[in-house]
């Protein structure tokens, strides 16, 4: 059965993740462009972090200003769910594969790649894995580009409004996330929203540190008040 | 091009932090073993991410207009909450948005 988890099949499986990503990453590449990065800068962004939401939380910090270690430990926090995405694909991966290898198979861990590789109840060869994840990330980081150059031809009053284009990944995620898990989710959600904002606004806390404050907080509280997890991961 | 801020450090430090929590579980094997309630915590944390990453920014962000951002994000929510897939409610809200700032 193993042979059908070829390279190439890999591929076919993440085209949908590349037209998926590819948007999304113009987006990104026109948020930094808005920040004043440089193109090769906004695709080395895409080709040494590719991750949705960190790398939008990253540009939001980078451009209000915040400390190295800020960065780091909000970056690492809203990562974390690869953790846990990465210790389900490393058992389901064919035993036997090297150091260097297993550190590239990581780098390409991300939700749709995770979502996509699950599915299968064999265990399934890094050919197959490494196809998958390089077509997504061809996507993510070719999608970063074309948004940058699109950027130069975009009027400066449209380029304010796509400032909202971060917001508006994160609450097209949150409405997603609470069609599917319910009521609980947009709790946690407005939870960590009201906190981050009484942080920044009143209490003048760095963005940084409020960010992670106020997501630690609102996700101890939901791990106090839900019982059943699986259905959050 | 001598006043270009110095973006490289932020970019890869973020890419180490990502990194790190990526190959984390390709190296160690202690994470089937975290008590529940930290596992849970952790597994919530990207629920509980999305609040701060949207507020107070998308009101900060636009002084004036404070409302544009949010009825940018309001129709993306909606459309999202509707249909699958992020390409329509983020080129609605940046449509909105454009809207609401030239009133």
């Amino acid at each position: 059965m193993q042979s059908e988890f070829t390279f190439k099949q890999g591929c076919k499986e993440g085209f949908p993740i590349f037209v998926g990503y590819f948007p999304t990453a113009m987006a990104f590449g026109l948020v930094c462009r808005d920040l004043g990065l440089r193109i090769w800068e906004a695709v080395l962004f895409s080709m040494t972090n590719f991750a949705g939401s960190g790398q939008f939380l990253a540009a939001n910090l980078i451009g209000k200003g915040a400390i190295p270690a800020e960065i780091f430990i909000s970056v690492l926090l809203v990562n974390l769910r690869y953790t846990f995405m990465g210790a389900e694909l490393s058992r389901k991966l064919t035993k036997g594969i090297g150091g260097w290898q297993r550190a590239l198979l990581a780098h390409g861990t991300t939700d749709e790649v995770f979502s996509v590789a699950v599915l299968h109840n064999q265990p399934i060869t890094k050919y197959y894995l490494a196809g998958l994840e390089g077509i997504a990330y061809a996507g993510w980081v070719c999608g970063t580009a074309a948004g940058f150059l699109v950027g130069m031809i975009l009027p400066s009053a449209l380029q304010l409004a796509v400032g909202v284009t971060l917001y508006a990944m994160f609450s097209s995620l949150l409405a997603q996330e609470f069609r599917q898990k319910g009521f609980k989710v947009l709790l946690i959600a407005a939870i960590s929203a009201i906190l981050n904002s009484v942080l920044i606004l009143l209490l003048h806390l760095g963005v940084g540190w409020a960010f992670v404050i106020s997501m630690l907080a609102a996700s101890f509280f939901g791990a106090a008040i839900t019982d059943d997890i699986e259905e959050y991961v | 091009m001598t006043d270009h801020p110095p973006f490289m450090i932020p970019i890869l430090l973020s890419a180490v932090a990502t990194f790190l929590v990526r190959a984390l579980p390709y190296y160690a094997t202690f994470l089937d073993r975290l008590p529940s309630f930290l596992s849970k915590s952790l597994r919530l944390l990207s629920v509980a991410a999305l609040g701060p990453l949207i507020f107070p920014g998308v009101i900060l962000d636009y002084n004036q207009s404070w409302y544009a951002g949010l009825l940018g994000i309001a129709a993306a929510a909606l459309f999202a909450y509707k249909r699958q897939g992020m390409i329509i409610p983020i080129l609605l809200s940046i449509g909105v948005t454009y809207l609401a700032l030239l009133l």
